[in-house]
């Protein structure tokens, strides 16, 4: 049994990764819980840009990859970015064989594999510096790896768990080659990389690493220390791309997901950004010529996660373009046709996905269900009304759960991991999170939403 | 030893000296979450002198509003929480609130007047009150 549990999470913008004691669900303390200082360069140190720019002669990584994206984007060229949205794909063995653009890789070289494979190894050599560095971790111990990945809707989970581990083992391999160079500011050259990658990739073994849902990861730091009453969860996740509804039941010594309570939405934060910046574009009557309405767009679209929040959190928000004030309310937003069907399907999947839970919470004489949201939309009012409303029938009880769970305001924090918490919360609850809750726990596992019909017994 | 070897070794003993200074996971959580604190600050700074310095009614309106915004900003970024509703009357409690009037009589009911701020169940600020005013009351 290993000393430390490890989960990355490979996000879309950033990577995180975070350290817990195995075991530390059952016997939390949460002065255990370590969140990794992944990057070395930037304010908040536990985020790792996920992004990688293929130069003239060598590969850059992460922050120095984005700047350098930026310097060039005059000559049509960019950063690899959104690899999550790619390993999410139905047909992913073809996508990852695909070759990468002419913007991303102008020498035609790489394949979107090769990327992925290079970007991983950066990030696990970013893990063993943040290790190293970590005066607790320093000490020493064995470590157990898993990732969190949101329920992937193809069906075909046990596949694609079988090729991203296969993927970490050929970064893993290829960390191993090159060692710390991968961590250089100034990237790795396209020499060294062409003459370690092709036999990393050629003896690369597929990576020991379990699977964990986001979904399950955000119920593992919400439930824990409720044991018992914490055994049936009902989770919101409205990220960027999709808002999707999950169903958990704890039962024993594991969790299942309720496949039946699955729902995903297309619209989510991406979709409330295009509701937000066509609101302001309708009012703002003086942007009439084409040219101001590409500027006034541009700059919404430059301060959006601000004016989301805005408007989000305190009802309304005002910005500034060509020396006019606007100011946009959520009682505008409301008035968007789109939104209110937004609003609607949501309360249904909601619904659905609640009767689904609770039904299995009353045949197996539970008496509570825990809500939980998560994600970039976890505390916008409509999603927040949606777990905190009242139900018909009292049996079982649905207890909303906070955002941002009591213990992340523990003093040993001194006030500080609550105002980052949402930013690290999948990793942390992925590192929490006991083996029971594992969707996979190896290459070959079978994921945990291949299995239904799980009889429902009084347990 | 190569250029690569030497900067490796470098690295390497940079990481642990940091660990065996001991870096505080804390501190390193403080500076991330005042990150972006930070910036808000830095824009309720400068929403302030434009709202001081207005011409008109309506530009100071809208620079009061930007920065009431910028410091909501900065204040979420920083965890922090209103409590309380802006007018709600409530029962007055000396405990739970800061009365912002002299009286000769502790008031029975009180308005809010500002809304406290608190972290993590810990209150920074109680909401301040001020006497109900019956007259005034429609």
């Amino acid at each position: 049994m290993s000393d430390w549990t490890l989960c990355i999470d490979f996000g879309t913008a950033y990577s995180k990764a975070a350290v817990a004691p195995t075991g530390a669900w059952s016997r939390f303390d949460p002065a255990s819980v370590r969140p990794l200082m992944l990057s070395a360069d930037g304010q908040n140190t536990f985020l790792l840009d996920s992004a990688v720019f293929v130069d003239e002669d060598r590969v850059l990584f992460g922050r120095a990859a984005l700047n350098e994206a930026d310097a060039q984007a005059d000559n049509k060229r960019a950063a690899l970015r959104s690899f999550k949205t790619l390993l999410s794909v139905s047909d992913l063995d073809r996508a990852l064989n695909t070759n990468a653009p002419a913007t991303i890789d102008p020498h035609r070289v790489f394949q979107m594999r090769d990327l992925i494979v290079l970007y991983l190894a950066y990030l696990l050599a970013s893990i063993e510096r943040a290790i190293t560095a970590d005066p607790i971790l320093a000490q020493g111990g064995t470590f157990s790896r898993r990732y969190a990945a949101p329920a992937w809707r193809s069906g075909d989970s046990a596949g694609m768990h079988d090729v991203i581990v296969r993927l970490f083992g050929e970064a893993e391999a290829f960390r191993t080659a090159v060692g710390k160079r991968l961590l250089s500011p100034d990237g790795l050259s396209l020499r060294a990389i062409s003459e370690a990658l092709p036999k990393a990739m050629e003896r690369a073994e597929a990576l020991e690493m379990g699977l964990i849902f986001e979904a399950t990861a955000a119920a593992a730091y919400t439930s824990v220390g409720l044991e018992g009453s914490g055994s049936h969860m009902i989770v919101v996740d409205m990220g960027a791309g999709t808002t999707d509804i999950a169903a958990l039941a704890r039962l024993g010594p594991r969790t299942i997901e309720l496949p039946e309570a699955r729902v995903t939405l297309k619209q989510a934060g991406d979709f409330i950004d295009r509701v937000i910046a066509n609101r302001v574009l309708e009012s703002a009557k003086w942007a009439k010529r084409q040219d101001e309405r590409t500027e006034l767009w541009s700059v919404l679209m430059r301060q959006m996660g601000d004016i989301k929040e805005a408007v989000m959190a305190d009802g309304r928000a005002t910005l500034r373009n060509q020396g006019r004030s606007i100011t946009l309310s959520f009682r505008d937003m409301e008035k968007d046709e789109d939104f209110r069907e937004f609003e609607k399907s949501l309360r249904q999947a909601y619904d659905h996905a609640l009767a689904v839970v609770r039904d299995d919470a009353r045949a197996r004489g539970r008496s509570d269900v825990q809500a939980i949201a998560v994600g970039g939309g976890a505390s916008t009012p409509f999603i927040q009304a949606l777990i905190r409303r009242k139900m018909e029938s009292t049996r079982p009880r649905v207890i909303p759960r906070p955002a941002t769970p009591d213990w992340a305001h523990a003093r040993e924090f001194r006030g500080n991991l609550a105002p980052v918490f949402a930013q690290l919360a999948i990793a942390i609850g992925g590192a929490l999170a006991p083996d029971s809750m594992l969707a996979a726990r190896s290459g070959i596992s079978p994921p945990a939403n291949d299995r239904s019909g799980i009889p429902v017994e009084r347990d | 030893m190569s250029a690569g070897d030497k900067k490796s070794k470098s690295k390497k003993s940079a990481a642990r000296k940091r660990a065996a200074q001991g870096v505080s996971l804390t501190d390193a959580l403080a500076e991330a979450a005042w990150s972006e604190a930070d910036a808000a600050l830095a824009q309720a700074l400068a929403d302030f002198d434009e709202a001081d310095t207005a011409d008109g009614k309506a530009a100071r309106k809208d620079a009061m509003a930007r920065l009431g915004q910028a410091l909501s900003r900065a204040g979420r970024k920083r965890g922090l929480a209103r409590v309380g509703e802006l007018d709600e009357e409530v029962d007055f409690d000396a405990e739970a609130y800061d009365l912002n009037a002299a009286v000769a009589k502790t008031p029975k009911t009180v308005r809010i007047q500002a809304r406290g701020v608190t972290r993590g169940g810990e209150m920074l600020a109680k909401p301040r009150v001020a006497p109900v005013d019956r007259n005034k009351r429609s």
